[in-house]
């Protein structure tokens, strides 16, 4: 006679936790209807997050950056303005900005992935605590070269590069009166406090 | 001449997107989730529960098996079925003991008003049923709770659902016996419930 041994589920086990979702089921949700166009939602490690609504500090920045970029970067580099990056499986971003390699489709033919990316500029007023512990570690971790968070309540830019694991080696700060430009593109200086704003 | 309006002071921050009980169901339909999954829509977030344990399963199996020959007629006994507590949570407790009706509610997911008991067996999800899943169980006034509780080796009896809490909750632990509210004669064991 041979005796079989149960086998034995593990007796310890995980907890509940969210389901994540990947950029594929983002689409579909789409595709079906129960996320829309409209909807301002964006897929940040398989998390649907919900943008508040733009304030006019916010859009005046982006306005900003939309109108000046363009012209002193024809041919380098492309604009992109609230449009989305994929990550990877679980992150698709919209960033406020993006400088692009240059492509003459215009990523006609896919969203660009973080090589694609130069520059990733966010701009910060009440969600500044997302932007730097929910999307820069998304960003570090893709290998966005260059992140800049336009920080309303402390007037300054935090530019971050050398990403490293889930953080970035180097952080530097400017304030009022200084100049900032993109490591990409030396030349393109921006006066921080044209950037800021009132 | 149109007076600007002003944003509102943004006080707003990205929030996580909460889906509806019927979103889920779409998400079933396009095969986002599907049958095998073990998810359950709980305040919205769609929650993947771990593997069911040997002493879960053991538990959940004694319950189904010891108590409903005694209820036959009185209660409905529903063993990890849905019940939709509002337009964004529809969780899969253990064990539900439902108004009886004749039709076994084929028509439509028990709703709280047809809830008499509901047992939630937990080892490692304890933490998880005690927060997320009873302040649910509360605001939708079930109107009693049991968690069994592994690692203290009790029964805890959540009763009086009141906002977001349970205003009584009282334990039975070993050498004791504990019966349902609604069906004060159905008594158990706690031990045997437990077990090893």
């Amino acid at each position: 006679m041979t005796t079989t041994t149960a086998a034995s589920a593990p007796p310890t086990i995980s907890a509940p936790a969210r389901r994540r979702f990947t950029v594929a089921e983002y689409y579909a949700m789409a595709y079906a209807g129960i996320l829309s166009e409209n909807d301002r939602v964006e897929l940040l490690a398989g998390d649907l997050i919900v943008m508040p609504p733009i304030g006019d500090w916010h859009a005046a920045r982006v306005n900003l950056f939309t109108n000046l970029l363009p012209p002193r970067l024809e041919g380098r580099a492309i604009v992109s303005i609230q449009n989305p990056t994929r990550l990877d499986n679980a992150s698709e971003p919209q960033p406020d900005v993006l400088l692009l390699q240059w492509r003459d489709d215009f990523y006609g033919s896919g969203h660009p992935g973080p090589a694609d990316v130069l520059l990733l500029i966010e701009v910060s007023d009440t969600a500044l605590d997302f932007d730097r512990n929910v999307k820069l570690p998304l960003y570090a971790l893709a290998g966005i070269p260059e992140v800049w968070i336009v920080n309303r309540p402390s007037r300054c830019i935090e530019a971050y590069t050398e990403p490293s694991g889930n953080e970035y080696a180097t952080v530097r700060y400017f304030g009022p009166g200084e100049t900032v430009a993109p490591q990409a593109f030396p030349d393109i200086t921006l006066a921080v406090d044209r950037i800021i704003g009132e | 001449m149109t007076t600007p309006v002003a944003s509102p002071p943004a006080a707003a921050v990205p929030t996580r997107r909460r889906f509806t009980v019927a979103e889920y169901y779409a998400m079933a339909d396009i095969g986002i989730l599907s049958e095998n999954d073990r998810v359950e829509l709980l305040d919205g977030d769609v929650i993947v529960m771990p593997p069911i344990g040997d002493w879960h399963a053991a538990s959940v199996k004694l319950f189904n098996n010891t108590i409903l020959p005694s209820l036959q007629g009185r209660a409905i006994v529903a063993v990890q079925d849905p019940v939709r507590l509002g337009d964004d949570s529809q969780p899969q407790p253990d064990i539900m003991l439902l108004q009886w009706r004749d039709d076994f509610y084929r028509n439509g997911h028990p709703a709280p008003g047809d809830v008499l008991l509901l047992i939630e067996v937990a080892d490692s999800s304890v933490e998880f049923d005690r927060t997320v899943k009873l302040t649910a169980y509360a605001r939708a006034e079930i109107p009693e709770l049991w968690i069994v509780a592994r690692a203290e080796r009790r029964i805890e009896a959540y009763t009086e659902p009141a906002g977001n809490e349970y205003a009584t909750v009282r334990y039975f632990g070993p050498g004791e016996t504990v019966a349902p509210q609604a069906f004060p004669d159905i008594t158990m064991a706690v031990d045997r419930i437990i077990g090893d």
